[in-house]
């Protein structure tokens, strides 16, 4: 039986179970579109600026806050173990686990931008960077959340964790300013944060520009993010699942 | 080999050729609390081996070493042939678990939880559908195919969590405490579906609390106390073992003197009576029987009732726990 196969099924199963609930849905969309439509009230000329910041926000907070939730969900209830007792590899689950959080974080943020698309008549220069941007940041985020569960046995335990990573990086990583527009002495920190490179691409993607010269310094730089993402979630689930 | 409470030697039994579980020197601890110590037992293919102990023995922590679950300190185990550190794919397409508390997921139906688990186990689309709908059925929850899990009565979960365990007809299951929790009716359903799984062919890995439940349901047993094994074979071997002295209990048709009792009867090591009821202390029950006839005879007596009580697996487990308090501390 391909592994694969079997992340298929577990991501199949964690959608049909989570993340294709009404509530879910909603609780996902309704808290970037709000903020969106309040930028673009106070100052219409200059919401594109912001709008690649808070699509990738949206990515951040509900692809970390989800999979967090859902597997600690399953560790209380005891159903992460009914997973651990298949034949399946702990890698094989983390990207079963993962790529479900990541879809629902991809679906999400890609109402919002249809939906910016639609109303307010944004335009999407380059769809595959954006796309990219948008897989990438979803995986790297998804990864960062599973992490945060496995290390901890509470939802809000996870929260907390998240957050103490989460809201730093807002302020550096170019969500509410261009990059341009940062102070100096943040903009080294910014270049640590996966998030900056995310954002950027989605900026490549709307307006065909970013700060980088290049899409690709952004490309690589997330996944590498990815990949660092990816080794560490399958660590913390090999020392952690089952405690 | 190993050395019981009782002092003597009892070999194991496993050969290797056909055993199912083989575990030698298993060790783990958690901290500075070992939980499990030099631990050695061997499963036979197709039987039913029941693990025993008080709470907190070790079993549970056997049973997740063995599926894979948690990291052992120091041992050797090979689960058909296998060694689940080194292939723990393999090993567990080969064994299904019934945990403790049941671990289904709440929010889908009976059916899809035995699907999705059978997607996992690779059953194919076909295959998986008619092992849902025989064990639905085997299991008698057809009639809650469609209703979720989490709706359930508590004997319907253990049934259906069992199921689960088996939607791969795997050749070893590890069922941890089923019964525990139920009433009498679903626990006995219960029993008669592990002995269904077991004359099919698979061999089961029971722990439980009911000692009436594992003497009924097991070929053989080992009995853990706080992570050391202290005995192990059929629960007859076990009684036998810590078995000092039967009860016979007799009412003659006359009188008797207890003096003329004791002295022809050697067997008996004591003797009272309350109310014409004999109560008699004997160490051989056969023996003790034949001279109590021999007696009544002499006599001229006739006897009107006779009976004997021999220990019970509940009281050889007692005995088991008061020994090993007693040897404590361990080197």
């Amino acid at each position: 039986m391909n592994q694969l196969t079997s992340a298929l099924f577990i991501s199949r199963k964690d959608v049909e179970s989570y993340y294709g609930k009404p509530p879910l849905i909603t609780w996902g969309i309704l808290f970037p579109a709000v903020l969106m439509l309040a930028v673009y009230v106070k100052d219409p000329a200059t919401y594109l600026d912001v709008a690649p910041g808070i699509i990738a926000m949206t990515l951040l907070f509900g692809n970390t806050s989800m999979a967090a939730i859902v597997v600690t969900f399953e560790k209380r209830s005891g159903t992460l173990q009914r997973l651990l007792l298949a034949p399946v590899t702990h890698h094989t689950i983390v990207l079963g686990k993962a790529a479900s959080a990541a879809a629902y974080g991809i679906a999400t943020s890609l109402v919002i931008t249809i939906g910016l698309a639609l109303m307010l008549g944004m335009t999407v220069q380059n769809p595959l960077v954006f796309t990219i941007g948008l897989v990438l940041g979803a995986g790297v985020f998804s990864l960062l959340g599973l992490t945060a569960s496995v290390l901890v046995r509470e939802v809000f335990e996870a929260m907390t964790l998240m957050n103490f990573l989460r809201f730093p990086i807002l302020f550096i990583s170019g969500v509410f300013m261009p990059m341009e527009a940062l102070p100096t002495w943040i903009k080294p920190v910014a270049m640590v944060s996966p998030l900056t490179y995310v954002v950027e691409l989605l900026r490549f993607g709307i307006s065909g520009r970013c700060y980088f010269s290049s899409p690709w310094t952004c490309i690589l730089a997330v996944a590498g993010f990815l990949a660092l993402s990816w080794s560490v979630a399958g660590l913390a689930f090999r020392r952690n699942a089952n405690r | 080999m190993r050395t019981t409470v009782s002092g003597e030697v009892v070999s194991l039994t496993g050969n290797g050729a056909d055993s199912a579980i083989e575990v030698r020197g298993l060790c783990k601890s958690y901290g500075e609390t070992r939980a499990l110590e030099n631990v050695d037992f061997t499963v036979r293919s197709g039987e039913v081996f029941g693990y025993l102990g008080p709470n907190g023995a070790g079993k549970t922590t056997t049973i997740n070493i063995l599926s894979g679950l948690l990291d052992r300190d120091a041992g050797d185990l090979t689960i058909c042939g296998l060694d689940i550190v080194q292939d723990p794919v393999a090993v567990k397409r080969r064994i299904g678990v019934v945990p403790e508390e049941s671990n289904l997921y709440p929010e889908l139906s009976c059916r899809r939880n035995l699907e999705y688990l059978g997607e996992l186990y690779g059953l194919s689309r076909a295959a998986r559908r008619n092992r849902t709908d025989e064990l639905l059925e085997a299991f008698n929850l057809s009639d809650k195919k469609e209703a979720p899990f989490r709706t359930l009565s508590r004997g319907m979960k253990r049934r259906l969590t069992v199921a689960a365990a088996l939607i791969h007809s795997p050749e070893v299951v590890f069922l941890d405490e089923p019964t525990a929790g139920l009433d009498v009716p679903s626990a006995r359903a219960l029993r008669g579906l592990v002995q269904t799984i077991n004359r099919n062919g698979t061999t089961v890995f029971l722990t439980t609390h009911n000692l009436a439940e594992a003497e009924a349901l097991c070929d053989r047993i080992l009995i853990l106390v706080k992570g050391h094994a202290v005995t192990e074979g059929t629960a007859a071997e076990i009684r036998r073992r810590v078995e000092k002295a039967t009860s016979v209990s007799v009412v003659f048709s006359d009188h008797a003197e207890v003096e003329m009792l004791l002295e022809a009867c050697p067997a008996v090591h004591s003797a009272s009576s309350t109310e014409g009821t004999w109560c008699l202390e004997a160490s051989d029950s056969h023996a003790a029987l034949t001279q109590i006839i021999s007696f009544v005879e002499q006599q001229g007596l006739r006897v009107l009732e006779i009976g004997t009580s021999t220990t019970s697996l509940e009281d050889a487990f007692m005995t088991i726990l008061k020994e090993d308090v007693k040897r404590e501390p361990r080197p």
